[in-house]
């Protein structure tokens, strides 16, 4: 009895220095306890809504995730009797992750930035159908962003958003970048690839990354990269000559009507230019481009929409353009040439008048 | 001619409206070349703040179109005064470009290089005005339809494919470019640096050179004034 009061102190005093020990050995209930009535599959709650809650969790479900070594009020911890009375509250992520916590909990200025968030506004408005923490990386089975089987890895995450943004969802699983999300392609961004993970505003708000005048940006982060682009055989002087363009030059300077990338490519909804749906496929050009140029005719889907004078490719343009250079080039030198000689024969009229 | 300007030994070389529609010429080109290029070269640093200036691209637009109907109502009149006025029309027919400039073109080569004895003997414009007076008129043309055509771009696409609008942006910018080289690097000599007129031709204030001159430059025009009792 004497060793086993000696070993608690012990662990007690060791606790208080090993952060995340101490509370574990004090205040939790046990796994067991919870599971009496959670681990049942059947235990599930109907709402007044008339959906039916489901509350059967096991010890299992933690296991492998980040939390594997936390006991249920770890993170319930407004549970401090069994059966609890009330409903416990939603879980408070921040109780653990802010900055210098005990615990040792992974903390980055995400918390802050989710707070600042269209999400966090939202929840600090009272939209209970917000969401929180727990609603992206999951409750129990939290795992790490790289963990494939992550609701935030990137080949699951735009799953993640779909349970609220459903109609986004179904328009983005049918643009190419869902279907090549699907195919397990990594390059390509699925909804946080455009959107930000914890820094996500509203597409009207200027911080936004999807912010009119900031689309074209987020666009060419991907597709001005000719390692990226390379692998799928698509062009990067999209990005240039957008920018070269009268709508790019009037983009970067700040101009909100002009187009930018997805004006014309789509949104959630961007298909390659052969797929009939496309919103750039040459029969739907006239329609797109008649969003802003009212009366627009197949006239506007006649010659190459990104072009680049500098390029063979080009065509007329580029022989034009080529033509123009030597022909300022020429005309330069034939300029400076003539006016050498003619101060030259001038300086010897002078000479010879004297 | 005035009894003081020939004590003074000057000949009026421009009259008044020729000297403001040149007026205008300058202003307006200079306009149109300061925020033409500012489009053009926008990625360079003084371009983006020539636009910044100009209270951004969209303001850049209107100073460039406004500048664009000034310019081109300017040569409209232009037309019409050289072609029915009382002063235009004698002006217009010595700007006729003919056999005599392209061998003159070639004396003042031969000349220059050293193997003619005389230099080519031009009237009131040689074969250098009237490159300059041409070239000027051929590209203030050329890159007003060009330009309409951007503008309208709407009405211009009822017509023409996307591609020759695509087209007349690179010829407009282009255009530009080449009369701005020609302007700086010819009209800049002939006009300023050029030994005879250093540091400029003031005929395009004052309207009038000196008669001195006019008998080294433009000896056939001195004899025809002399001829006609003018000096």
């Amino acid at each position: 009895m004497r060793k086993f009061a000696f070993a608690a102190v012990l662990f007690f005093l060791g606790g208080a220095f090993l952060p995340g020990i101490a509370r574990d050995a004090s205040a939790s209930i046990s796994l067991e306890k919870c599971t009496l009535c959670h681990g049942k599959p059947e235990f599930r709650k109907l709402l007044v809504g008339g959906s039916i809650r489901d509350l059967f969790v096991t010890g299992d479900m933690l296991e492998g995730s980040v939390h594997s070594k936390k006991g249920c009020t770890d993170c319930h911890f407004d549970v401090s009797e069994i059966p609890h009375r009330e409903r416990p509250r939603r879980v408070t992520c921040t109780h653990c992750h802010f900055k210098g916590n005990k615990e040792g909990a992974p903390q980055s200025d995400n918390v802050l930035a989710y707070f600042d968030s269209a999400h966090g506004k939202a929840i600090a408005k009272g939209n209970t159908k917000a969401p929180l923490c727990q609603d992206c990386h999951g409750s129990h089975a939290i795992l790490k962003v790289k963990d494939p089987a992550s609701k935030v890895a990137r080949g699951k995450v735009a799953e993640t958003c779909g349970k609220c943004h459903m109609e986004i969802y179904a328009q983005y699983k049918g643009s190419i970048h869902g279907t090549a999300l699907a195919k397990g392609i990594a390059e390509v961004p699925s909804c946080t690839g455009c959107h930000g993970e914890h820094r996500i505003y509203a597409h009207n708000d200027p911080k936004s990354t999807i912010y009119s005048t900031h689309v074209s940006e987020q666009c060419s982060k991907c597709h001005s990269s000719i390692s990226i682009m390379g692998k799928f055989g698509i062009e990067t002087e999209q990005v240039a000559t957008y920018k070269e363009s009268f709508h790019g030059v009037a983009n970067q300077f700040g101009s909100r009507t002009v187009a930018n990338c997805s004006s014309c490519h789509g949104v959630h909804d961007i298909r390659p230019p052969d797929d009939p749906l496309s919103m750039v496929n040459p029969k739907n050009v006239p329609k797109t481009c008649g969003k802003c140029h009212p009366g627009a005719n197949p006239n506007f889907a006649i010659g190459k929409i990104h072009v680049d004078a500098k390029k063979k490719e080009s065509g007329i343009i580029y022989w034009t353009a080529t033509f123009f250079k030597w022909l300022t080039i020429g005309t330069m030198l034939a300029l400076v040439a003539h006016i050498f000689l003619d101060m030259y024969g001038r300086t010897r009229r002078l000479r010879g008048e004297r | 001619m005035s009894r003081a300007d020939l004590e003074a030994g000057q000949v009026i070389r421009m009259s008044l409206l020729f000297r403001v529609q040149h007026l205008l010429l300058t202003v307006l080109l200079t306009v149109l070349a300061v925020t033409g290029f500012a489009l053009m070269y926008h990625e360079n640093s003084l371009a983006q703040w020539i636009i910044r200036l100009e209270g951004g691209v969209h303001n850049r637009g209107i100073v460039h179109r406004v500048a664009a109907v000034l310019m081109m109502a300017n040569l409209v009149y232009h037309v019409f005064y050289m072609l029915f006025s009382r002063e235009g029309k004698p002006e217009l027919r010595q700007l006729l470009i003919g056999r005599q400039d392209i061998d003159d073109f070639f004396q003042s080569l031969r000349y220059n290089i050293g193997t003619a004895k005389e230099y080519p003997r031009f009237g009131k414009y040689g074969y250098k005005e009237k490159f300059q007076y041409w070239g000027a008129s051929a590209g203030i043309i050329l890159i007003s339809f060009t330009g309409i055509m951007l503008w309208a771009e709407g009405f211009s696409m009822v017509f023409f494919p996307k591609v020759v609008l695509d087209l007349a942006i690179v010829i407009h910018g282009y255009q530009g470019l080449l009369a701005f080289v020609i302007l700086f690097l010819w009209h800049l000599y002939n006009v300023h640096l050029h030994p005879s007129v250093f540091p400029m031709n003031p005929s395009w204030i004052t309207g009038k050179v000196s008669s001195e001159w006019m008998r080294e430059e433009h000896p056939l025009e001195y004899e025809k004034l002399k001829r006609e009792g003018h000096l």
